[in-house]
């Protein structure tokens, strides 16, 4: 195995790629169930809705913002050809993704703990 | 690394494997003593010089020119004979040395390069002369001319092509060297084989399978850039015809003569 920062980066996008297959799947599961009437709509979203998820929510968020800001840094690589500056932009993808998932990160934790209380 | 005056020594951590009776690679240690100036390849002669003779490597010129050396140094593909010694060296003064990773081992830190060799033959690296040479000398912008020094500096050590994730996980892709050796052939003014090279390369085991991990700029050891290379490729190929159209158009026009400038 050939260890580098651009392995790294290319190890969570492709865990973060697959993490949001599934969640799809699991997105339409409970979509999906809208055309079975609003009680198994509501039984499935309310599965969805328990701390567990919640806190999957956060994690969610973390592969949705990784994989499109990674991915944003590739295409600047491709239309760019700016092979040198792959580590610093791989850097300005996880601070970005660091900030998002804390600016959407907070107010769920706070809605669990609210809700707990 | 512990220090003797001038002299210092190093511990060589070494992966072994013999196919007639070792079933799988194992690592031996080595000590050896350096001095500032002690290369790795230094350091391995002198294991197979005084130590233990059937310690198998690959070495000629010894001036980072000929590609043979290549090796994983901590986990890094490098050429070892142009490498200080002493600059790899951990706290405790240990190195380890294996063979060149995703490559089947022969023997030691010997691997079995046919594939490399195989796939580098897939893009023709030769030049394929047009039929028409132009009475004047071929024109090239200085960009191109840049790309190309950057391109043909490549010594074939094989350090990118055992560093990419994708190499390890699909024989069949083409490789950093070789698309590498396609873009040098591709942006050449003197090369003929424009379309046919870029539907070698056009293809899911060429431009289209790199993931852009970037491993082969981080392991190459002359500093090149073959991802640059293949996403220039990428955007080729998917106009293959139209820069194919505009290659020899510019030559033609460019055969004109050079208007003095006052």
């Amino acid at each position: 195995m050939y260890k580098t920062t651009g392995y790294f980066s290319f190890l969570l996008r492709r865990i973060t790629g697959i993490a949001l297959v599934l969640y799809v799947f699991a997105h339409i599961w409970v979509i999906g169930s809208a055309v079975q009437g609003e009680q198994v709509f509501n039984q499935r979203l309310g599965i969805l809705t328990s701390p567990l998820f919640r806190i999957g929510e956060i994690a969610l968020l973390a592969a949705v913002f990784y994989h499109g800001f990674d991915g944003v840094r590739l295409l600047i690589v491709n239309w760019f050809k700016v092979t040198d500056r792959r580590k610093s932009m791989l850097l300005a993808a996880l601070v970005l993704t660091t900030l998002m998932v804390i600016a959407g990160g907070v107010p769920i934790l706070l809605e669990i703990l609210h809700g707990a209380g | 690394m512990s220090n003797n005056g001038s002299q210092q020594t190093a511990s060589l951590r070494v992966q072994r494997f013999n196919p007639d009776t070792d079933k799988k690679p194992h690592y031996e240690t080595f000590t050896v003593n350096i001095t500032r100036d002690t290369t790795i390849l230094d350091a391995l002669h002198e294991i197979k010089t005084h130590q233990d003779g059937s310690l198998t490597y690959r070495r000629s010129c010894r001036h980072a020119i000929c590609g043979s050396c290549a090796m994983n140094v901590n986990g890094k593909n490098m050429l070892v004979c142009n490498v200080p010694i002493k600059n790899h060296l951990d706290r405790k003064g240990k190195i380890t040395i294996r063979p060149l990773p995703y490559l089947p081992v022969i023997k030691d830190l010997v691997v079995d390069r046919t594939l490399f060799w195989e796939q580098y033959l897939r893009v023709k690296p030769w030049l394929i002369p047009l039929e028409d040479v132009p009475e004047k000398e071929y024109r090239i912008s200085p960009e191109e001319v840049e790309a190309l020094n950057n391109a043909e500096k490549c010594i074939m050590c094989g350090a990118c092509y055992s560093a990419c994730t994708v190499v390890g996980s699909n024989k069949k892709y083409i490789g950093p060297h070789a698309l590498l050796k396609s873009f040098l052939r591709v942006i050449d003014p003197r090369d003929a084989g424009v379309m046919e090279r870029l539907e070698e390369v056009g293809t899911d085991e060429g431009v289209f399978r790199c993931h852009t991990i970037f491993n082969c700029i981080d392991a190459c050891p002359k500093g090149l850039d073959p991802t640059k290379a293949i996403e220039t490729l990428r955007g080729l190929a998917a106009k293959r015809r139209a820069y194919e159209t505009a290659k020899q158009q510019r030559q033609k026009t460019l055969n004109e003569p050079i208007p003095v400038r006052e």
